[in-house]
């Protein structure tokens, strides 16, 4: 694959970063921020992982796979609320719920992918846009299940007693673990032959097929898995809050996530963190800004965002790393040329 | 059997709603395939500010043909500031794009006018008549004569005028129009401003239906989607009948399967609509499209 890009500035930096470099950055940042922030932010920065997960798995869908599913709200709900139903009704352990979460909603998210199998692009993107605007009413309707519009209150896990861990240090690590887990998953996925099917199905599916990729089987296990992470991403979720609501997973929810994708970076992993964080945060700085006028600024925001960077954070990012090492460079440069004159004039006094 | 007539016509009524603002995304769709997600909120947008005409005391008329005009100028440079820069760039950028001008025109309205509901000047006398037994409002049938206008002129336009081949060309493939001397920006520019007025006629159609408010156009929203997607994208008349079918098919499913009652309404035209597709992926009148979202 790497031999089909030929642009030589991204080849050049993607050689100097693939190293360790951003592999220990990144664990410094997930180790100093619970020690730099207020447990307010820490849980906020949690909420955005539990969304990040879902953006990843809507990221591996539309970046690798090419199928838009506006339906990753439905499906973060379906993970939510399969937590919350056997903490709070079953009596399970929280932290036991999460894989089931997770297989629940990728059985849920293959029912949504059959029709993938043959509708087009546009067609898909509005069928399941159909069942994240559905999915409240759903929620509603079936309420000896999921109580309707009071929703279900659970207890937190408590951390462990062998840890020393405040509840909030103690959510934020499992949101860290799990998305760990998910990335490292994704990051196999979307390198290797498995990757390779993908893209090629994405690409073109009628040579991809003729090829010996199998479209149905391919296509059902990106949608399961990119499900997978949005119910896992839901259940952590309820986990955080103790709590679910209709409220919570209205079909905005569902826009959220896609903007935070495109935002971050399609067909890219860290851009799915920066759309997370982005989808998070920047609402709520916006609204702080200005209470009346806050939605206007984030409106006016994501249009001139992609104005500028159509690729998202990631590709402005990509684009500003080498721009920024030049001006660094300048800099080292020039700093010798600013004190040259000053020794200049010293030898002239001495002499 | 009374009572199914009279679903039937009401279920038209509404569907003719759905069908004004499908027919706007359609046109829109036809011009620079995009989809544009923030149709129904700068329709929302100018029926505020055909309101507002009235309140400052213009007479309903002269209000409600400023706004038209307002909502076409808004249409046109919308698209020369936003949508033409990114005009070029994949799909997913400009959806984005299109989503940013929703949020944008829902809290723009949200901020001048604020939550509350208003109430619209009727536009239709309140009477009706009853035929059969069925009951036939004037607003009933005031919608569905105007939706009959606006397809019929926009249809006469598209077909039997230079403009309206000028603009199906522009459309239709950019490099050759330019090359026979077709000004295809201008051309685009003017598919966004009619189609903002198209919507702006399906907001002025609603809003006294229930209530003028920041957020009323955003479930018909949804139901304009389903039925372009019904109709397939790329046809005029699959729009309006897509609309119309859904229309019917939600209040006459909602009437008669117990199980969905008024909480589930909205899978009637989601089901109805998978069901098509599943049979003819590209829509009832679709053409099957080389494009891929």
């Amino acid at each position: 694959m790497n031999t089909l890009r030929p642009t030589s500035t991204t080849r050049l930096v993607s050689v100097r970063y693939d190293g360790l470099v951003p592999y220990t950055l990144v664990m410094l940042v997930v180790v100093l921020l619970p020690l730099l922030l207020p447990n307010f932010l820490l849980m906020q920065v949690s909420t955005a992982l539990t969304f990040a997960l879902a953006i990843l798995g809507l990221n591996l869908l539309l970046g690798f796979a090419g199928q838009v599913c506006l339906a990753q709200g439905a499906l973060f709900a379906c993970g939510a609320y399969t937590t919350a139903i056997l903490v709070a009704q079953g009596g399970w352990p929280a932290l036991a719920t999460l894989p089931v979460a997770a297989i629940v909603t990728a059985l849920a998210g293959i029912v949504i992918g059959l029709p993938a199998l043959r509708l087009g692009g546009l067609q898909l993107a509005i069928v399941t846009f159909g069942v994240a605007v559905l999915t409240p009413q759903l929620i509603l309707k079936f309420d000896r299940l999921t109580r309707g519009v009071t929703g279900i209150t659970f207890d937190p896990p408590a951390p462990p007693t062998w840890l020393p861990l405040g509840p909030d240090l103690w959510l934020y690590a499992l949101c860290v673990v799990a998305t760990a887990v998910c990335t490292v998953l994704a990051l196999r996925m979307t390198r290797g032959d498995s990757g390779r099917a993908l893209q090629a199905l994405r690409d073109n599916p009628l040579v991809a097929t003729s090829l010996g990729v199998d479209l149905v089987r391919t296509r059902l296990a990106a949608f399961a898995i990119s499900s997978a992470f949005a119910g896992l991403g839901g259940g952590l979720f309820a986990i955080l809050n103790g709590y679910v609501s209709p409220q919570s997973f209205l079909a905005g929810r569902s826009i959220e996530i896609l903007i935070g994708a495109i935002v971050g970076g399609i067909g890219s992993v860290s851009g799915a963190f920066l759309g997370a964080l982005f989808v998070v945060f920047v609402p709520e700085w916006t609204a702080e800004l200005s209470p009346a006028l806050g939605g206007l600024i984030y409106g006016v925001c994501l249009i001139v965002l992609m104005l500028v960077a159509r690729d998202g954070l990631v590709g402005l990012a990509k684009r500003a790393t080498p721009v920024m090492f030049l001006l660094a460079r300048k800099g080292l440069t020039s700093r010798p040329a600013t004190t040259a004159p000053a020794s200049h004039q010293n030898q002239e006094i001495s002499s | 059997m009374q009572l199914l007539i009279q679903q039937i016509v009401d279920g038209l009524a509404a569907g003719a709603i759905y069908a004004a603002l499908a027919l706007a995304l359609v046109l829109i769709f036809g011009a620079t395939r995009i989809v544009n997600f923030g149709q129904s909120e700068i329709a929302t947008f100018c029926a505020f500010l055909a309101w507002q005409l009235c309140e400052w005391g213009m007479p309903i008329a002269l209000a409600l043909a400023v706004s038209a005009i307002l909502a076409f100028v808004l249409g046109a440079a919308l698209f020369q500031l936003v949508v033409r820069p990114v005009s070029r760039a994949s799909v997913e950028t400009v959806v984005v794009v299109t989503l940013g001008l929703f949020l944008a025109f829902q809290a723009l309205c949200l901020w001048l006018w604020g939550a509350d509901q208003r109430t619209f000047p009727a536009l239709f006398p309140a009477g009706g008549w009853i035929v059969a037994g069925v009951r036939l409002t004037a607003y009933n049938m005031g919608v569905l004569g105007v939706l009959c206008a606006l397809a019929l002129s926009l249809a006469a336009l598209f077909r039997f005028t230079r403009l309206g081949l000028g603009l199906r060309a522009a459309a239709a493939d950019v490099d050759k129009s330019t090359i026979v001397g077709i000004r295809v920006d201008g051309m685009l520019m003017l598919g966004w401003g009619l189609a903002s007025v198209v919507g702006f006629v399906a907001a002025v159609l609603v809003a006294p239906r229930l209530f003028l408010s920041p957020i009323m156009m955003a479930p018909v929203l949804v139901y304009a989607l389903a039925a372009a997607t019904l109709g397939g994208w790329t046809s005029a008349i699959g729009a309006v009948v897509g609309g119309l079918l859904i229309g019917v098919a939600e209040s006459v499913g909602a009437t008669f399967l117990p199980f969905i009652g008024s909480e589930l309404r909205l899978l009637i035209p989601l089901a109805l609509t998978l069901a098509v597709l599943l049979l003819r992926p590209q829509g009832l009148f679709g053409q099957q499209m080389a494009v891929r979202v």
